[in-house]
């Protein structure tokens, strides 16, 4: 009981530490911010260039004597080249931004110095609570994700370079940059030798309507592939920004847009598809004249801000909580006494047709994101299965087949995996009978007032299997964008699924219990090599 | 019923004999027939040369029997992203060849096979980033750096990460 008592006191004030560092800026953190006795007064400075890069990179802090030799250096120099220092020429010395001091940690932790590696740890978390992310962002990125991490770095460093160029305003704005691109020819490359010909660039020749009818397949087999053509040159820049009609049949295909949008379940918890007489609502079906909804101007704009589910990757939760560890019987945490920093992840894979999986495992997402599908995760299932029964009739008689492309780190956390399905929220008051109470949850019942009127589109609700086949999870959701950063003036949107509310529905005896969120983070959409593509 | 033999002249002057339903997979060609009625006089084909007409001839070819499509083909068009296996090897051409069948389609208005060359395209530009796309079709770059880095804000939500 007291270990309990214990145990929460640490929690709450990590958490309240977590926190502070992560939220509100407003108040002095120099004098408050001080548990320990052994945060850097310059903390401060960290906190507001978190404001500022909000998901960009680490920010760089600094430890009080480097600050002192450094505040002269520090007023004079412009931001971004001094933070492009504070990762190349100090590596050596002593860590100082959070990732850094994540980097430290983890290699301290491999080396089994667990008392620096912890507080090299504690460190990072304080400078940063999702100094993990980065850390996973810097080092693991390629592994799984997109070709993501050398386009955003490259990104980022051009964007430093021209940013002061801009706000100069001499740029012309971009739509009047793109309607004077409208009748450049597709450029030829120029000799690689000199006086020599040319390579030849057959497609310079051919006819604008041709161009479109070609960038009409890129964008319907992958828009961010159509995306990445306009900065090819001027040409396609103009043809990407000009292509309305393309545009308009991305939005109404069901492989990225909205005809694979569900507005109300499409599916059973295990995926098969429910049947209906009445039409399914879409809200750009074809056949029928379209106009753009307000408030956009262009079916681009309704692309990029429409809700919309991406089935082209994962959308991924990863929550930290640390608690003491076995000794934690002494109150001054030292070197000693062990804290476990504990790290899970909620996993998301939505399916065009109204199907998902979920999952909820501490494995990493470089063990496991590539291999999550409803298949991977019946065969995990079916192998568990078996191997239990086999391990009764037949002690020493080893499965194989079918799952041995994955990865047994893989197939052990996807056991866990639920099925599930979703939709998002309907354009217009949903009529609410009786009977359909089990299926809309409580949430409706709580705030049935603001929602009905106007329902906010950008609601997600989820309803997955659970530990026990008599519960049903549900998961409300809603999709939000992330904020801009320096890196990214103009991230997707409706990328972040904010959590709303979680319950299990016992169907047996028909009650209601809700699980707490209080360590839960929103999920956020990370592309996926090949998913949803052909 | 034998198809009756029609002969179509080339860019560069030679004459291509083939039957009349081959032809007709060209809808330019179809509607000059009809229009002029079988005069057994050679029908000059003004922008194709010889190799690549000889090439979008073997295409009609091989497609002479599929089933017309309706005027109205844009839903079969919108469902299908991938290329028979014969189409495919088709194209395996260099690009030259590749751009000027697909401007031969669109000047005969063969739309099927048009469509299989702007695939072929779409398909070469898959996956790639800009640089590499230019490198593929030998396009310069021709924006200034802060153009580029304009572009790039601007589309940046389209990347989908």
């Amino acid at each position: 009981m007291a270990d309990n008592a214990e145990l929460e006191s640490f929690r709450r004030e990590w958490r309240e530490e977590v926190a502070r560092r992560s939220k509100p800026r407003p108040t002095p953190p120099t004098t408050e911010a001080v548990p320990s006795g052994r945060v850097p007064p310059s903390q401060h400075e960290a906190s507001h260039r978190e404001d500022l890069e909000d998901e960009g990179p680490p920010p760089v802090s600094f430890d009080p004597e480097d600050l002192a030799h450094q505040v002269g250096e520090l007023s004079i120099q412009p931001e971004a080249e001094h933070e492009d220092d504070g990762f190349t020429r100090r590596t050596v010395q002593e860590p100082k931004s959070a990732l850094e001091h994540f980097e430290r940690a983890v290699e301290k932790e491999a080396a089994g110095s667990l008392g620096d590696s912890l507080t090299h740890y504690r460190k990072a978390y304080r400078l940063d609570a999702s100094v993990d992310k980065t850390y996973r962002d810097k080092h693991f990125a390629h592994v799984w994700k997109k070709t993501a991490q050398p386009a955003a770095s490259v990104n980022s460093e051009t964007t430093h370079a021209t940013a002061p160029a801009d706000k100069a305003g001499e740029m012309l704005p971009t739509p009047e940059l793109l309607a004077s691109f409208a009748h450049l020819p597709i450029p030829q490359a120029e000799p690689l030798v000199e006086d020599t010909p040319p390579p030849p660039c057959p497609i310079s020749k051919v006819p604008s309507e041709v161009i479109s009818e070609i960038l009409r397949h890129v964008a319907l087999r992958d828009p961010a592939n159509f995306g990445r053509t306009a900065l090819v040159c001027k040409n396609l820049a103009y043809h990407f920004a000009h292509e309305q009609q393309i545009w308009k049949e991305v939005c109404q295909g069901s492989k990225f847009g909205f005809g694979s949008m569900h507005y109300e379940f499409a599916c059973d918890l295990h995926g098969h598809p429910i049947h209906t007489l009445q039409e399914r609502y879409t809200p750009f079906p074809y056949g029928v004249p379209l106009e753009v909804p307000m408030p956009f101007s262009s079916w681009s704009q309704v692309f990029e801000s429409y809700p919309r589910i991406r089935f082209t990757g994962i959308y991924i939760s990863t929550v930290n909580y640390s608690r003491p560890g076995a000794q934690s019987g002494f109150h001054n945490l030292n070197w000693s006494s062990p804290i476990h920093i504990v790290t899970y992840y909620r996993y998301l894979r939505f399916y065009p047709d109204g199907s998902l999986v979920s999952l909820l495992t501490t494995t990493e997402p470089m063990d496991v994101v590539p291999h999550i599908s409803t298949e991977n995760m019946m065969a995990a299932r079916a192998a568990s299965h078996k191997q239990l029964q086999r391990r009764v009739e037949d002690p020493g008689h080893s499965i194989s087949g079918a799952t041995d492309a994955v990865p047994p780190v893989a197939m052990n956390a996807l056991k866990y995996g639920f099925r599930g399905r979703w939709h998002l929220t309907p354009p217009f008051p949903r009529k609410r009978p009786e009977d359909e109470r089990a299926e809309s949850g409580p949430n409706q019942q709580q705030n049935s007032n603001e929602t009905e009127e106007y329902p906010d589109l950008r609601d997600l609700v989820i309803e997955t299997e659970g530990v026990d086949p008599k519960y049903v999870y549900h998961m409300h959701l809603a999709l939000r964008s992330p904020s801009s950063a320096k890196t990214r003036a103009n991230p997707s949107k409706n990328t972040k699924l904010v959590w709303r509310g979680f319950w299990s529905y016992n169907k047996l005896t028909d009650d209601w219990g809700a699980f707490g969120l209080r360590n839960d983070r929103p999920f956020v959409f990370r592309r996926v090599r090949g998913w949803g593509l052909d | 019923m034998a198809s009756p033999i029609i002969t179509l002249t080339s860019s560069d002057g030679v004459d291509i004999s083939v039957d009349r339903t081959v032809a007709e997979r060209s809808v330019l060609i179809k509607n000059m027939l009809e229009d002029l009625g079988d005069s057994g006089e050679a029908i000059p084909i003004p922008n194709v040369n010889e190799a690549v007409l000889k090439k979008v001839i073997e295409w009609c070819d091989h497609h002479k029997n599929d089933p017309p499509t309706a005027g109205d083909d844009d839903d079969t068009r919108r469902k299908t992203t991938d290329i028979d296996e014969w189409d495919q090897k088709f194209m395996q051409v260099d690009q030259e060849m590749l751009f000027e069948v697909i401007l031969a389609a669109n000047y005969l208005d063969i739309k099927a096979l048009l469509d299989v060359g702007c695939k072929t395209v779409a398909n070469m530009i898959k996956g790639k980033s800009p640089e590499e796309i230019r490198k593929t079709f030998n396009i310069q770059n021709d924006f200034t750096p802060e153009e580029e880095d304009q572009i790039r804000r601007e589309n940046e939500w389209a990347e989908d990460r």
